[in-house]
């Protein structure tokens, strides 16, 4: 193939993939009142609306809580799972994989409503509590599998030669397992982190007046406003996780360990 | 010194239900050099796993100097590992990686610093200190992990298969370094190998396994010398071993006349223990070449192929053609069934 | 590998046991709603559930799409594969990251951005009345084009993903070589890329299929009760009819789908040739 194709196919496909957002992010930058594209006039009026749109600030804080904790919670149970399923000999590791891993093959509109119907209801669990358990339900599978990957990357031996040298194994763990396995957690985190922060179908019946996440919050005030405040937030939100992810492939390679 | 310094009794060793090496016995002596020889499979390096601790036998006793060790756990033993993969830790310096164990024994900083360096220098490191272990050689990275074991100052040095991740040229080296380091430090040293030319050329005495069971003990001269069964010979470079009857030799393809009666069921030879280009028996030339001192030849005989060295004096003989050869009473080794 | 199970378990347990009460527990009750009627077992909600020609029109719908956007992403995807692999190395990397860029943007703001194309005051309907092809804007929102498109645009860099990295592992002299044996690139395609390449059609093709199956923002925004999908109708029989034997027949066509799009691509993988 000639170089010209291989561009012109390579521009096509960026155009579809790329090119529709930023056409949102100039849609935000609207000076009119109505949703338009190119823009009746540039002004920042839309950006600045954003901030001060109570629901807004309330939601972004929630998704903030749920994708920080959420992830956390799924890192400090999923690194000994993966730790466990890579390195004993487990009986039934086949099955504990497929349980783990299970909450991404399973829709998350089905997890979201079997949750509000058998989880949150019976036990009478708060909103915030039940999209936190159901958030890190969630990563648990990604960080599982992140981590599995990065220990997968790590030989065995190291271990034994910590012991040999005097370690314990808990020892063995902290100062040899921990530090090399270091930028598959962070990795691990930052997966979660946007999976959990984007996620809409499985909070969408967990989220009740006043409880909502932000991407949920954002399909709200779409079905009633059409103003260009949502491309304004829409393009806020990409940045941050462009430069999240950004950052993370400049520091450590993040691609390696997705 | 204790020839009883590392005492193997009755060792019992299994993975799940597959039992690798079953009731093993075997006396190491203090100081000595000793090699676990064997093909892969044979339980050397299970045996070697069990003496650091890795792996808890099912039965049996494993006991150094004089003390029983079978449950007391891996860190606790003051045992060395070389590892193959040398496993040392990429995210530390090669002088955190040496002073790793003794940190962990709290040792005063300067202690730690001098015992360190000194372990550096005795395997000719010293100036490679804040290197990490993915910036160096990978001679440099199996001294590095032997000065991380040296400095334990261990009772016993394992290593495990310690030369087979070098080029050859690193690997005559690092032979003599690791003889040197033996007798500068005179600890009691057990290797891992399946090269049989390596353990000759190291070992004070070598462990001959099969199937987790000892085949041959003994020097290498003995071993080389006076293998005890077809598979020592085979190990030991007899590669044309054959049955007898009556004073035949015999294989699958056939028999050739000894012209005497056969002393054991089953004789062998070296391929420098074939005579070439004289003799009563005919072979066919399926394959020739030059090997600097002597030349190798592959012959169609009767019994199957025999490998044979000529001298280099001699002329070549051409693919195809028949050779006359002998196998000589005088270099056979004989063996029992 | 370490032979103390007990301690493996306890390391893993905390993980399983969660994800196993709170997830498939709950999961499992919902699933068994649709078998009960009258307190004992029977397949009637299945039954009802079909006999809606709605629910039908649904059904096929979501997996006509589920299938084209697969289809039509690994068209694309193997073209814009086979370019990213043959670029130098410095732009390579670049351009495979603007292509996975957009899975870390939220599927909210990507699928919005359709909204400002395909809007009665969008591009599309700008373009079509200033050149005078229509008086008044087109509908192009709400139409199963639209829902078509964005799951396209949604779905598209995981196939793309799944392909360059199993195009990389093709030696990198096979193409050449079936040029020089006298392939066309027809045959080149059909017979070295394709079967060696096939584990990644295979993962990326499940991925699209499932995620179109599954997509719930798509559909709502671009399809709205215009275009129900599978996800968009089970969302409106629990919140406009409290409608939960339906729900839970929903829920469980969709994790066969996927359980199904799983196992035959994987029997596809494995066949040979």
């Amino acid at each position: 193939m000639s170089r010209l194709s291989i561009w012109l196919i390579l521009g096509a496909t960026l155009t579809f993939l790329i090119g529709p957002f930023l056409i949102v992010i100039f849609a935000g930058l609207s000076a009119g009142e109505a949703l338009a594209f190119p823009p009746q006039g540039l002004s920042l009026k839309w950006y600045a609306k954003v901030f001060t749109v109570e629901s807004f600030r309330a939601s972004f804080a929630l998704s903030m809580f749920l994708a920080i904790f959420g992830t956390i919670a799924a890192l400090i149970i999923g690194i000994p799972a993966a730790y466990a399923l890579n390195r004993y000999d487990l009986p039934g590791a086949e099955t504990i994989r497929t349980i783990v891993a299970a909450p991404i093959i399973v829709p998350g509109i089905i997890v979201g409503l079997a949750l509000l119907r058998y989880f949150v209801v019976p036990l009478d669990v708060t909103i915030t509590m039940a999209l936190f358990v159901t958030h890190t339900a969630l990563v648990l599978p990604y960080a599982v599998r992140v981590v599995s990957s990065s220990l997968n990357n790590l030989r065995a031996d190291m271990e034994e030669a910590a012991v040999v040298l005097g370690c314990t194994r808990f020892q063995a763990f902290t100062k040899v397992v921990l530090p090399n396995i270091r930028g598959g957690i962070l990795a691990a985190f930052i997966l979660g982190f946007v999976t959990s922060f984007n996620e809409v179908p499985a909070s969408l019946f967990l989220s009740g007046p006043g409880v909502r996440t932000l991407p949920i919050d954002m399909l709200s005030y779409m079905e009633i406003t059409f103003d260009p405040s949502v491309a304004a937030l829409s393009a806020l939100l990409a940045f941050m996780s462009v430069a999240i992810v950004f950052a993370a492939e400049r520091l450590l390679g993040f691609s390696r360990y997705v | 010194m204790s020839d009883r310094f590392v005492s193997l009794t009755d060792l019992t060793l299994s993975y799940g239900s597959t039992i690798a090496v079953p009731k093993l016995n075997l006396d190491i002596t203090e100081g000595e050099l000793i090699a676990l020889l064997g093909p892969s499979g044979c339980g050397k390096t299970t045996s070697m796993r069990a003496i650091a601790g890795l792996l808890a036998p099912t039965s049996g006793r494993i006991e150094i100097d004089g003390a029983d060790v079978t449950r007391t756990p891996a860190n606790k033993r003051g045992i060395g590992l070389v590892f193959q993969s040398y496993a040392l830790f990429p995210h530390l310096s090669a002088f955190e990686n040496v002073a790793f164990g003794l940190r962990l024994q709290k040792l005063p900083e300067a202690q730690i610093r001098a015992k360190t360096e000194a372990g550096m220098a005795t395997v000719g490191l010293t100036g490679f200190e804040t290197r990490k272990p993915g910036e160096m050689s990978g001679g440099q990275q199996q001294r590095l992990a032997l000065a991380r074991s040296l400095v334990m100052e261990p009772k016993v040095l394992l290593l495990d298969e310690p030369l087979s991740n070098l080029d050859a040229r690193l690997r005559l080296e690092m032979r003599n370094e690791l003889q040197r380091v033996q007798k500068d430090t005179g600890i009691t040293m057990v290797f891992v190998t399946h090269d049989q030319s390596e353990a000759l050329a190291l070992a004070d005495r070598i462990v001959l396994m099969k199937d987790g069971q000892i085949e041959q003990l003994g020097t290498p001269a003995q071993l080389y010398a006076e293998p005890a069964s077809a598979f020592a010979a085979d190990f030991m470079g007899f590669e044309n071993i054959f049955r007898t009857e009556g004073s035949d030799l015999v294989s699958d393809s056939g028999r050739l006349p000894l012209g005497y009666a056969a002393p054991e069921p089953i004789l062998a030879w070296r391929p420098g223990g074939v005579a070439v280009g004289t003799g009563p028996h005919q072979g066919r030339v399926l394959a020739s070449s030059f090997a600097g001192g002597h030349r190798e030849y592959v012959l169609d005989s009767p019994l199957g192929q025999i490998k044979a060295d000529a001298p280099i004096d001699t002329p070549e003989v051409p693919l195809g053609d028949m050779i006359a050869f002998d196998l000589p009473r005088a270099t056979a080794r004989p063996l029992a069934a | 590998m370490f032979l103390n199970r007990a301690e493996g378990l306890a390391l893993a347990l905390p993980a399983a046991l969660f994800t196993f009460l709170v997830f498939l527990v709950p999961v499992g009750i919902l699933l068994s709603v649709a078998f009960q009627s009258g307190g004992s077992w029977s397949l009637q909600g299945y039954v009802d559930f079909f006999a809606q020609p709605l629910n039908q029109t649904v059904f096929l719908r979501t997996l006509k799409l589920g299938i084209l956007v697969a289809g039509t992403s690994a068209v694309i995807g193997y073209l814009a594969a086979f370019c990213i692999v043959n670029l130098p190395p410095s732009s390579r990397g670049r351009i495979f990251g603007l292509v996975v860029l957009p899975l870390m943007i939220s599927p909210v703001a990507r699928t919005y951005a359709w909204i400002v194309i395909l809007g009665r005051t969008g591009i599309v309907n700008d373009v079509i009345t200033g050149l005078g092809l229509s008086d008044t804007p087109i509908r192009l929102l709400f139409t199963e084009t639209a829902v078509f498109i964005g799951l396209l645009q949604l779905f598209l860099p995981l196939m793309i993903i799944s392909l360059v990295s199993s195009m990389e592992n093709i030696p990198k002299d096979v193409v050449p070589a079936a040029r020089v044996l006298g392939a066309s690139w027809f045959q080149v395609f059909f017979r070295v890329i394709l079967p060696l390449t096939k584990e990644g059609l295979v993962i990326g093709g499940t991925l699209v299929f499932t995620g179109a199956l599954t997509a719930y923002i798509t559909p709502a925004i671009l399809g709205g009760s215009k275009v129900l999908m599978l996800e968009t109708l089970l969302y409106q029989k629990v919140n406009f009819s409290n409608d939960f034997v339906s729900a839970s027949v929903i829920a469980m066509i969709l994790i066969v789908m996927c359980f199904s799009a799983n196992l035959a691509l994987k029997r596809l993988a494995s066949a040979k040739g």
